[in-house]
Order: structure tokens, then sequence, then C-alpha cells
């Protein structure tokens, strides 16, 4: 449970805000990050502590990219495919990822590992074609690159450890 | 009167209120600008752009505040560039629109093609096909055609349920969030919300229960396509098919106006039935709103089980008579026991009812005893001098009022009053919420006061204490129309004030309304908190005023009508305290209510019990008598705000039922009473001949209705639903004393008796919405949100006993003993279990009845 496992980052999050509920989307991106994915065990349990209906917390993470409401892989690759990343390639690049980890769009590899999904607009135009794992930016990329990341990834989940989890 | 403003629709000059909304300003002079998202009860968002217009204001000079003018002597206009939506425009002097030029025509065009792309256009099987805004304007105002191919619509699923009462058709909805604006902004219980968006935005929700709200079937009405629909009515018939009857609700003091939607059906055997329940517009009572029980609760109208023919008990077995026996062996044991038979009146009986009820009583003696049931609350004479001021309208209460609620949880008792008030708060009312316990209406105020049980009354003392030492009391009031104030002064000396601040947010608005409950309140305690109200409110001069007074919140449909006719809660107790030889009861059910009731009862020579249904009550009786149901017969019923207000023959009648003032006048007919009435009009008016309140009402005045703003009900074809429009009358409300200048008003000093506890825990009946009453239970649709039966106990007394929240319990309370669910969610205040009535069948027992309560080891 998130209250018990991270109460002191729980108090932190509730003390920047005037009001329990305005700290939903924090809450939100801890249990993402505690469980991997938002289940609706997840969202009942961060409604619970906001105080608002856990109908309310299912929305949040349903209208936000960055929160997954489905299981997905430890790392989770999204691509930039709007209209001035496509014009530098980014939807090429995002056909050849796809062929390379062997996924349709949206999929995740059967080694649990890759998670694949096309974004909108991630801020970094100029740097496409890009992709953001876990969060973090890759950008001017070209398909030799993504595998070449992708491959450290393999060889970095390799001694699989507990504390090694999601983000 | 409200400031207007001169505008300009379709180069026409119009004078409508100052700051309404626009669409609603061109709708008052019958002026169409389409809508999906907007409507009038609720924030503008301008989400689906139906309502475009072209929008511009009269150019004003700024030296001169003259309008400039051009050459042909017209005022020069300022347009808006680009068409502008008219639902998030408010009018003001000046403004001016288009609403059909080409240019707005085609964007109309437009907008229906875009929302129809993946709308999947199964009109036929549709229920609101017919009733639909979306239908009605692509007729009017759509393309015959799409620039878009069918086969790229969107298919999504059609029978999605959000909880069992209503069904989403995904398909359908072309996301105008007038659902989820209802539940977020209007009730407060935000269970409904979007996931996802853009083309795959959609309505979901995973409260617990689903769609965990009791107003849950309004969403249905507003919904402007077929997206929302009832679990109750979906697939049962065509709106044009339908015939609306206007009803009344027979569930609460509320009296929300119903329109009854009928067919001649062959699942009631071809006679005409209900196929569904709607609210009907009345501005002055549940606008267009009415919970789920009023909606769903019809069902024991048409039970199997219904009483069909009358009954007689010979040698222990039931035994069919006629009426004409039945009328006849009444008649001779009235005759026979006389003046030492005791009647009793059920809150569902109508005015009609009663008053016939009183003429056969008063054939057996002169002070013939005439008792209401449930014998709850009481002050009459309270209300007749303060009750809430004529045309009080609730939706127009703002900051300048407060408004009281003490000793009910009105969401469980009163629903349409809690939604009301809650949206009061919204508008800036203070609400000032006193009870034992947390309610839910808690949540919309900072104002909470919550009093150990047995206080309410000095709760109530210590405002009125408070308002002498604030001088806060209404010197022209007391000085010319106010009797025994001296004695009052004298009582409230010395008050201890503990609740401060609420005194003072009451004390220091210009209007005052308060909502007296009994909940934790004998009978006797009730009177004093009904007197102490009616104290508060008129020596600060709170009374005889709109939004000013007194509002009891009654435990039936028409208790108001009771007491009005002369039935009395204290005769009841008089009743079961010295019981009668004989009773005579007419739709009431004391002994599921009452342990001492069922006792009395089982003891008595002759019961006559006149019924819907084998009750605990018909199950004592000698003679049953079927009465009929709300829906199949006309009458008035009076709401606890005084209005009366009429309902209609809805449905076909069942077995040989009766209406009970048919019975009443029959029997009495045989006592060598008058001829018995031809009509219910005619009873009415020999009511309002000998009632003096009723003077000058009439089935006619009943039934008068006045054009309702904002209109919905019209023949409009944006707003949807057929059921709102009011054709069957809007009530009358009995003016009080308060309002006649020259009547004295009464104050005494109301008495604290705190009861006696007794033990270390002890009972507390509270009422709940969702019960297994005897007009409830036959709605199967509801049964999953009506709880099992369980008792809340306060988590030191649970943790105590070793009781935790879900553990079966063993309760015993003198002579009753119940194994039930123990809920321990920090309501109950220590030393008190929660009791609710009629969750379990069996009576409850006695306000603060000492009670064990004992885990069962599993």
């Amino acid at each position: 449970m998130l209250a018990e496992k991270h109460a002191d980052r729980i108090n932190k999050i509730f003390a920047k805000y005037p009001d329990k509920r305005s700290g939903v989307m924090d809450l939100l991106y801890l249990a993402q990050e505690e469980y991997g994915w938002l289940t609706e065990d997840a969202l009942r349990e961060v409604a619970d502590l906001v105080d608002i209906d856990p109908t309310q917390a299912h929305s949040i993470a349903g209208f936000y990219t960055m929160f997954s409401e489905k299981p997905k892989g430890k790392y989770w690759l999204q691509v930039c495919t709007d209209l001035p990343c496509a014009l530098r390639g980014a939807d090429t690049f995002y056909r050849e990822l796809c062929a390379y980890l062997g996924v349709e769009d949206g999929g995740t590899t059967d080694d649990g590992l890759f998670t694949v999904e096309q974004v909108m607009c991630l801020a970094a135009c100029d740097r496409a074609p890009m992709m953001q794992c876990n969060f973090h930016f890759h950008e001017h990329l070209t398909i030799e690159a993504a595998k070449e990341l992708i491959e450290k990834l393999r060889v970095q989940a390799q001694p699989e450890t507990q504390e090694d989890g999601g983000a | 009167m409200t400031k207007t403003a001169t505008i300009m629709i379709d180069d026409q000059t119009y004078q409508v209120p100052d700051g309404i909304n626009l669409v609603d300003a061109a709708k008052l002079h019958g002026i169409t600008i389409p809508v999906f998202c907007y409507h009038p009860k609720m924030e503008s968002v301008g989400m689906c752009r139906m309502c475009l217009v072209e929008l511009g204001s009269i150019s004003v000079n700024r030296d001169t505040g003259e309008p400039d003018l051009n050459d042909d002597g017209s005022p020069v206009v300022r347009w808006f560039p680009k068409l502008q939506t008219a639902c998030t425009q408010t009018v003001r002097d000046g403004t001016v629109v288009r609403t059909s030029t080409a240019q707005v025509l085609e964007a109309r065009d437009n907008i229906l093609e875009f929302i129809l792309t993946s709308h999947p256009l199964d009109c036929p099987i549709c229920d609101k096909g017919g009733e639909c805004p979306l239908q009605n304007l692509t007729m009017a105002y759509g393309p015959g055609r799409s620039n878009f191919i069918y086969d790229d619509k969107l298919h999504l699923d059609k029978h999605v349920p959000l909880g069992e009462l209503i069904y989403l058709d995904r398909e359908r909805c072309i996301q105008c969030a007038r659902c989820t604006r209802f539940c977020d902004e209007l009730v407060g219980d935000d269970v409904l919300a979007f996931h996802e968006r853009g083309r795959s935005l959609q309505i979901v929700t995973i409260s617990d229960p689903p769609f965990d709200t009791k107003f849950s079937g309004n969403t249905t009405d507003i919904c402007p396509v077929g997206a929302l629909t009832t679990a109750d009515f979906r697939f049962g018939a065509r709106p044009w098919e339908l015939d609306e009857v206007p009803t009344i609700c027979p569930h609460c003091p509320v009296g929300c106006n119903l329109s009854a939607s009928t067919r001649i059906d062959r699942d009631f055997g071809g006679k005409k039935m209900i196929k569904r329940i709607m609210p009907r517009q009345n501005e002055l009572v549940n606008e267009i709103w009415t919970c789920d029980k009023g909606r769903f609760g019809h069902h024991h109208s048409r039970a199997a089980d219904r009483l069909q023919h009358p009954m007689m008990r010979q040698g222990g077995e039931w035994v069919k008579i006629d009426w004409a026996t039945a009328y006849h062996q009444i008649a001779s044991k009235l005759k026979k026991y006389a003046d030492s038979a005791g009647f009793l009146a059920g809150p569902t009986l109508s005015n009609e009812d009663l008053w016939e009820l009183r003429q056969l009583a008063e054939l057996t003696g002169d002070t013939p005893r005439l008792g209401v049931w449930p014998a709850a609350m009481t002050g009459a004479g309270v209300v007749a001098q303060v009750g809430i001021g004529v045309n009080t309208r609730l939706q127009d209460v703002g900051p300048e009022t407060a408004i009281l609620v003490i000793a009910s949880d009105l969401e469980e008792e009163a629903p349409i009053w809690w939604l009301q008030i809650k949206q009061a708060a919204d508008r800036g009312a203070a609400v000032v919420v006193a009870n034992a316990r947390e309610t839910k209406l808690d949540r919309v105020t900072h104002t909470v006061v919550h009093y150990d049980y047995g206080d309410a009354v000095a709760v109530l003392n210590s405002f009125a204490a408070r308002a002498r030492s604030r001088r806060k009391t209404s010197k022209a009031l007391l000085d010319n129309r106010v009797d025994g104030y001296d004695d009052l002064a004298a009582g409230l000396k010395g008050t201890r004030v503990p609740f401060a601040d609420a005194a003072d947010v009451l004390l220091d608005a210009e209007n005052v309304i308060v909502f007296a409950g009994a909940e934790g309140l004998t009978l006797d305690q009730h009177r004093e908190l009904m007197q102490a109200a009616a104290n508060l409110l008129i020596i600060t001069g709170h009374v005889g005023r709109q939004n000013n007074g007194l509002v009891p919140v009654w435990p039936g449909a028409n208790v108001q009508g009771a007491l009005d006719i002369g039935f009395s809660p204290e005769t009841t107790a008089s009743l079961i305290d010295e019981p009668p030889a004989m009773w005579f009861i007419g739709g009431a059910d004391p002994a599921a209510d009452d342990s001492q009731a069922a006792h009395v009862l089982a003891n008595a020579e002759f019961v006559v019990v006149g019924a819907q249904f084998m009750t605990a009550t018909a199950a004592q009786a000698d003679i049953i008598l079927p009465r009929q149901s709300f829906a199949e017969r006309e009458g008035t019923y009076t709401n606890g705000m005084r209005r009366v207000q009429r309902f209609y023959a809805a449905q076909g009648p069942v077995g040989d039922a009766l209406p009970d003032w048919t019975i009443y006048a029959q029997i009495g007919a045989r006592l060598k009473g008058p001829k018995p009435p031809v009509s219910a009009a005619a009873v009415m008016r020999a009511i309002t001949q000998h009632v003096p309140r009723y003077a000058g009402m009439g089935y006619s005045s009943l039934a008068h209705v006045e054009a309702q703003f904002p209109d919905v009900g019209g023949d409009d074809l944006y707003y949807g639903g057929t059921a709102y429009a009011n054709h069957g009358g809007l009530g009358v409300q009995w003016a009080t004393d308060a309002e006649d200048d020259s009547a004295r008003l009464v104050v005494r000093p109301a008495q604290i008796e705190k009861p006696e506890k007794s033990g270390d825990l002890c009972i507390v009946p509270v009422r709940l919405l969702y019960d297994r009453g005897p007009l409830f239970e036959p709605s199967d649709i509801m049964h999953q949100r009506v709880p099992e039966p369980y008792l809340e106990l306060n988590s030191q007394d649970a943790a105590h006993l070793s009781i935790a929240d879900g553990d079966r319990v063993m309760v015993t309370a003198g002579e009753i003993q119940i194994e039930t669910a123990a809920r321990v969610n920090g309501h109950a205040p220590e030393g008190v279990v929660l009791w609710p009535r009629r969750l379990a069948h069996g009576p409850a027992p006695a306000l603060f009845s000492a009670c064990s309560v004992q885990k069962i080891e599993e």
C-alpha cells in the first residue's frame, strides 16, 4: 500500500497544495512508479488518499498519455509522430522500431521488456526523430541508435533485481 | 423588478431580463437557437458549437453615450468577425444577434455533419427516437447527406451498464457532458467522468456501487441523444405511443411533480400501464428533477401480490367477500363499538381519503379519535403559523439567505430538498447543518453543529438566546403581533450558547429557512423542537415572507394533509397507550414499524385495515379492504411546503381495489351518513367548504398552469423529453398566519427534556431512502441499492465489543432480537447504535431503548 510504504513522500506531496485533491497527479505518478501501471485498485487507492471519487482518478489517468492504465513493459518507449516530427522521419522511424521489436503499434514485446507507443508532441520537434524512454528523452535518433539503446537496455535488464523495477 | 435589457434578434428589438443567457433570451420570444451541450439548469461550456450565431453590439459614442448611426439612421453594429457560441453569452443592452443568416445555417449544418460522423443513426431501435434533440435538430438543420464514408464510423459498445439502473450506448454519445456536469456541478456526486480524449472520449464510472448517486435517472432526461437510458424503460415503448398522465410522487414530503408515461400494454392484461416515471416541470417544487426512488419506485402499483378483493377472517382463514358484505360488516361493527373505535391514517392517503375517513369517524361519535401514522412528528399549529412563505423558490435562494437543517438526514428523507439546498450553498447561501451525527449535507457547508442526541431543542433555544443578546430580534413584529414573548424571554435568560458561530450565520442573514426533522426525538421532544424553531423564526422576524419560515421534513407524502384535515400524532400515541376496542386503519402499517403498536393490534377486538399488500398490520386484521395505489386513482397530496397538488388516474385498476374515499363514504352511507360523493372533485369541494386553509381551492384551481422558466417542456426541438410539460397543474400553497398581518403569533418557552438513555448502548432509529417498505420493495430494479440490514456502531464502542466493520452481530433490544451486519464507519456517536428503519422486516425498537450487541463468531 502506498500510504504505508511512501508515507513521507505522500505527506510532502500534500504539503505542497492547499487541499488534498490537488495532489492527485503526483500520487498517480507515485502509484504508477510503484505498480508499473495504474491498476483499478491503484486508482481507488489514490482516490481514497486524496478523497475524491475513484471515477475522477480514472478520468485523469485516462486523459494524460503519461499515465498508463494498461500493463506495459519495463521500458516504455513513446515516439512522437506529430506532423513536425513526421517531416523529419519520425513515422518511418516508428515503423522500423516496431519491426525491430516485432510488435504492433502500442504493443509489448513477448519478454515484457518494451512497450512502444505513438504520442502527441513532446516539445522536441527540432530534435526529431525522438522518443521518450520511461520519461527520459532520446533525441536525433536513427534506427541504428535506437537499436543500440534497446540492446543496451536488454543487457541492463538481464540480472533482474527487485530494486530495479519501474523507472 | 429585475432590470431589462434591449436587444436585437434578427433585426427585431426585444426586451429581456438583463444578464440572462442569450439562448434563454431568444427562447423567451420564441426564437430558436439550437443547442446540445447547453442546459439552462447548468453552467454553459460552449462545447458542442451548435448554438453558433452572428453576434455584435451596438456601437456607442464614448463622449456622448449615444449610439453611432449609419447614414440611413440605423445604429452602427460592431460584429465579431467570426460566429460566436450563443450559450456562452449573457445579454446586455445593445446585444445584437442574427440567428438565421446563411452563415449561421451553414455552420449548424456543418456541426451536425460533424456530430453525426460516428453517430450510429439507429433511431428505429433507440428509446430516445421521437423525443430526441439530435434527431429533431438533424431534421430541422442538418445535412441530408454526409461527406464522410459510412463504413468509417467508429463502432463502440452499445450496452454498457453504468450500474444496474442506467445503460450507456457509447456510439450514440455526442460528448456534450451534460450528464457529467449534472453529477459534478448540480449534485456534487462526481461519479461520472470522461475518460481518454479526442475521438476516444467516453463516459465512465468506477464508483462503488457504480453511478453512485440518488439522482442518476435525471441524466437520462437531459441526455440530448439516446446514449443514456434507464434499465426500467429501455426497449419498453416508443415515446409517441405514450400518454403522459400528471401525477405526484407518493414517497416523500417534497411532492415531486411527475409524469406517468402510460400506454395500453399486454404486460398488464391490456390495461393502461405506467411504462416510466418522468419529472414534470414545476419550478416551485422539484424544478425538472426527481430522485431515483420516485422514478423507479412505481412498481408497487402493479405488483403481483397486490390485494385484489375484500377479505374477511373466518376461523383463522381468509375468505374473499364482496364489497357490499364488507361495507355491511364494518358498518355494523362501527355501530357496535361506536366511540370505542380508533382511526389511523397512513401517509399516502390523499386529502379526499382523509376527509371521508373523518366523515365516517364522526358518524361513530362526536369526538372520534383520529390518529396519523407514522406518529413521529407533530407541529400542525406551528406550521400553520410560521410555515415557509408562499411562493418560496429554493432555486432562487442565494447569499442573502441562511438555511438551517436540524435533526434530519435530508438526502435520505427528502432528496430533492437536499439537492436544492446543495445548489443554494453553491450560489452562496449560508447553510447550517445541525445533527447528532455526520450526514451528507455536512459536505456543502463549513457550519456544522454536532450536538448530542437529545440536545436539538437546546441548540435552537441557544440560537434564540443569541438573537436576543445580539439584539437581532424584530421589534416591529414583537411589539405588534406576538403573544407570550415575555415568558419566552424569561426562559431564555442565561441560556448558554455553545455554537455561537452557527447562530450568527443565521442571525446575520436577511432570510432564514429552517428544515426540521425528527431524528433522535420523541414525539414530545419534537413538539418542543418545532416550537423552538418557531420561536427563533418569529422573534427574528423570519416569517410570513418568501424564502423564510419553517419546513417540516414529514415522514411521508401527505402527513401535512392529514394534519390539516384533523388527524394528529398525539392521538396516535394515545391510541397506543389506551387502545380502542376496534381499529380502523387506512394505508398505514404500524405493526411493521412499532412493536408496541403490533402488540396492541394483536389484542384488539376488531381490526379493519385498508391496504395494498398483506402487510404485518393487514395480517392482524379481521377485514381487509384492498385500496388503490396512487397510480390508478385521482386525488390530492399536500407537500411539506403546504402545496396542495393534484394527481390523476394513470393506470388501469387492479382487482376490485377502490380508492379509500369511496370505501369510507360507502361505509358511512350504511351508518345513516350522506349519499357517497360521485367524484374526488366533489370530496375536494367539501374540504374547501369545511377546512378554512383549503377555501378557494378546487380541482380546477389546482390544475392551473403557468408558463415555466426556463422553458424546457415546450414544443421546442432541443431540450427533448415529452414529459416535462406540466399539464396537470402547479398546485396551490396555503398561506400561514404569519402572512396575514392581522393574525397573532404565539411563542412560548420550548422545554428541554433530555430523555433517559438506558444502558451503555442505546438505539436511535434513522430513516433511509432505499428501504424495504411495502411501497418500495416491489420495485425489483432498485434491489441492489437497498442495503442488506445493518446497524451502525461507533468505532470506540465497536472496539470495546471487538466488532469490526462488516462483522455479523446479534442485537437484542427488549423483545426485539435480530442478526444483522455491523457497520463501523465513524458516523454513529459514542453510545449510540443507529438502526435504519425498514431495512430488516420487523419493527425498530423505540428511540433510546437499551440494547446489547454481540459479535457472532463464524
